[in-house]
């Protein structure tokens, strides 16, 4: 069977003038139709530089990626730009100032052709209604919402194009735990109807645990876990994501049991 | 009794623009005494940014903007100062870490040029070499790898997580009295998330800091805060010291917040709803916690 997506021993290398950094150190994974595969890891670790890559915003160097088992060129044709989409993690930088909010959600309509001319405008409202915000925020410049009305703007914008894979950097971060459950019950409905494949990049482990297939821990550039989501919280195999759960600022009793129960596992095999 | 650091007295805010008025704060009022850890919790786009930038003095010289209330630092209204004094206070005596590390950063300097920025606003002459020390061990102090690495690039030579680092370190250096931390922790891995909160309480205590910690992740308030205001839509709504606001929550909206914070042990996406008539009701205040009287 072939995956969706399959990085091949995949590095990325920055040269800046007296450093030379290993941002993504030879990754290989396959991501399945339909599934949500969360990224994990510290900061600075390769993960956005990983979804950069699976995006084609620039090559990788060394290995290949490919989709539905094609390898993917440097450049990428408009049909690939349509089919795997970016939420970026900066949400103010990703949406243009000078385009209210409606004409950057249109934008990808008109690119791809996608729905009819005459019904785009309502389609641009339906976006912005299904995270959270009213339909007569497309009049509005991108500098007059806040931080998280920003941020689901950037995602109305990446399911606007009906893509099979979405890449999500950060996407929740901004947003208070209400607008961030509708957000992820969105995204879990698209998946259901629509058999979209995310993604899915974040330091919330507390969403991973309650969204994701898969998580892929990171660190420093090498890929140190890839397991089921369940075994990742019950019993993971690496020091380094034992320690990352430990660190979760959790609300419950209960979950700090689960957090202690892995810290001790922790200080056993150390 | 001292003035606190900062008090907030009926603040409103509304912005004009083509489809008329836009009332954005509906009269809040807050305070935060000398050395004290207070967060401001709640939805997307109720009001706690806008909030931050009042109290830089920011917002009041935007045009679309209108302002009215009270907002006094160590005992003085702000709109009774001087631009000139509003200025020396930025940066200085009252700092922010602001939400969107990408937009507060240039992106055509080096981190350590702008860090030399940042230092002389405190210390004017302080010569490239010394301040290059002192920001790469500010650096170091919020984890940052390789902080000779990083003060060589420009911001978009290095990760989210970072750039917000370098905001924290930048916002701490010149020891202000009051900290603005606008979602300081987001784009930040669990572990180094940790280690930066302890760093930021281990100087805010011992400079006496007080911080207005604006953050939507419950679980970090609870482990920061000494008290949190929670607001909803422009509106105070509940008010307490941290451990009992989270032991008894009593507003609705408070409640649905707590119970929509999705759990480790995993129970699924959490099925609440984000609006309700009843976010709508009266402000509940915790025992102990009124507002101070207004002095001066
Ligand atoms: N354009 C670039 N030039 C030079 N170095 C870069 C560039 N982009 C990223 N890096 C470096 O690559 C490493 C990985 O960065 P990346 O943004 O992928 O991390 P990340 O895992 O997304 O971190 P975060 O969780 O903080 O967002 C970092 O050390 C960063 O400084
Ligand atoms: N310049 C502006 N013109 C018109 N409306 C504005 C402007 N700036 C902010 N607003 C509106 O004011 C409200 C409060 O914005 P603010 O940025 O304070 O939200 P926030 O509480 O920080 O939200 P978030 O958690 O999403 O960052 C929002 O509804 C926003 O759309
Ligand atoms: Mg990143
Ligand atoms: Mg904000």
């Amino acid at each position: 069977m072939t995956h969706l997506l399959s990085l091949h021993d995949v590095s990325k290398i920055f040269a800046q003038s007296k450093h030379e950094v290993r941002a993504v150190d030879e990754v290989s994974l396959d991501v399945d139709e339909g599934e949500c595969l969360a990224v994990v890891g510290e900061s600075g670790s390769g993960k956005s530089t990983l979804a950069n890559m699976i995006l084609g915003i620039y090559p990788p160097s060394i290995g290949t990626i490919s989709f539905r088992g094609e390898v993917l060129p440097g450049k990428r044709e408009l049909a690939h730009r349509r089919a795997i989409q970016l939420v970026q993690q900066n949400p103010l930088s990703s949406l243009n100032p000078q385009r209210s909010i409606g004409a950057s959600l249109r934008l990808p309509l008109d690119v791809h052709g996608l729905g009819e001319r005459s019904q785009r405008s309502d389609r641009v409202g339906q976006l912005l209604e299904e995270v959270g915000l009213p339909a007569d925020y497309a009049g509005r410049s991108p500098a007059s919402l806040s931080g998280g009305q920003r941020q689901r703007v950037a995602i109305a914008r990446a399911l606007a194009c009906e893509s099979d894979l979405v890449v999500l950097d950060e996407p929740t971060s901004a947003l208070d735990v209400l607008v961030q459950a509708r957000v992820l019950k969105l995204l879990n409905d698209l998946r259901r109807k629509r058999g979209l494949t995310y993604v899915f990049i974040t330091h919330d482990l507390s969403v991973v645990r309650n969204i994701a297939d898969r998580v892929a821990v990171f660190e420093r550039g090498r890929l140190v876990e890839l397991n089921p989501t369940g075994k990742v919280f019950s019993d993971p195999d690496h020091a380094y994501t034992r320690r990352l759960i430990g660190a979760v600022p959790v609300v419950t009793a209960e979950e700090v049991r689960l957090r202690n129960h892995l810290m001790k596992k922790e200080n056993v095999s150390a | 009794m001292t003035a606190p650091t900062l008090l907030i007295r009926d603040l409103y805010l509304a912005f004009r623009g083509w489809a008329g008025q836009i009332d954005v704060l509906h009269g809040i009022s807050l305070h935060i005494n000398k050395g004290e850890r207070v967060a401001l919790v709640g939805e997307s786009g109720s009001g706690k940014s806008v909030t931050a930038r009042i109290i830089l003095g920011l917002l009041q010289q935007t045009r679309s903007a209108r302002v009215s209330g009270l907002v006094a630092f160590e005992g003085r209204a702000l709109a009774k100062l001087t631009e000139a004094e509003r200025h020396r206070l930025r940066g200085n005596r009252i700092s922010m870490i602001f939400q969107d590390p990408m937009s507060s950063l240039n992106p055509v300097y080096r981190i350590g040029e702008q860090f030399h920025e940042v230092l002389k606003r405190a210390e004017p002459r302080i010569a490239p070499a010394a301040a290059r020390e002192k920001a790469a061990a500010a650096l170091a102090d919020v984890a940052i790898p390789d902080p000779n690495r990083a003060l060589d690039s420009y911001a978009f030579q290095l990760s989210g997580g970072m750039n917000q680092r370098v905001m924290i370190a930048m916002a701490l250096a010149n020891e202000p009295s009051l900290l603005i931390a606008d979602e300081p922790g987001t784009a930040l891995d669990v572990t180094v998330q940790a280690q930066t909160l302890e760093l930021m309480r281990d100087l805010v205590a011992k400079h006496h800091t007080s911080v207005l910690f604006i953050s939507h992740n419950l679980g970090v308030v609870r482990e920061f805060a000494d008290r949190v205001y929670v607001i909803y839509k422009g509106r105070i709504v509940e008010h307490g010291r941290t451990a009992d606001l989270f032991a008894d929550p009593r507003h609705p909206y408070t409640r649905a917040l707590l119970a929509a914070v999705p759990r480790i042990t995993g129970e699924g996406v959490p099925e609440i709803d984000d609006v309700s008539e009843d976010y709508f009701q009266p402000l509940v205040v915790h025992e102990g916690c009124a507002e101070p009287e207004v002095t001066g």
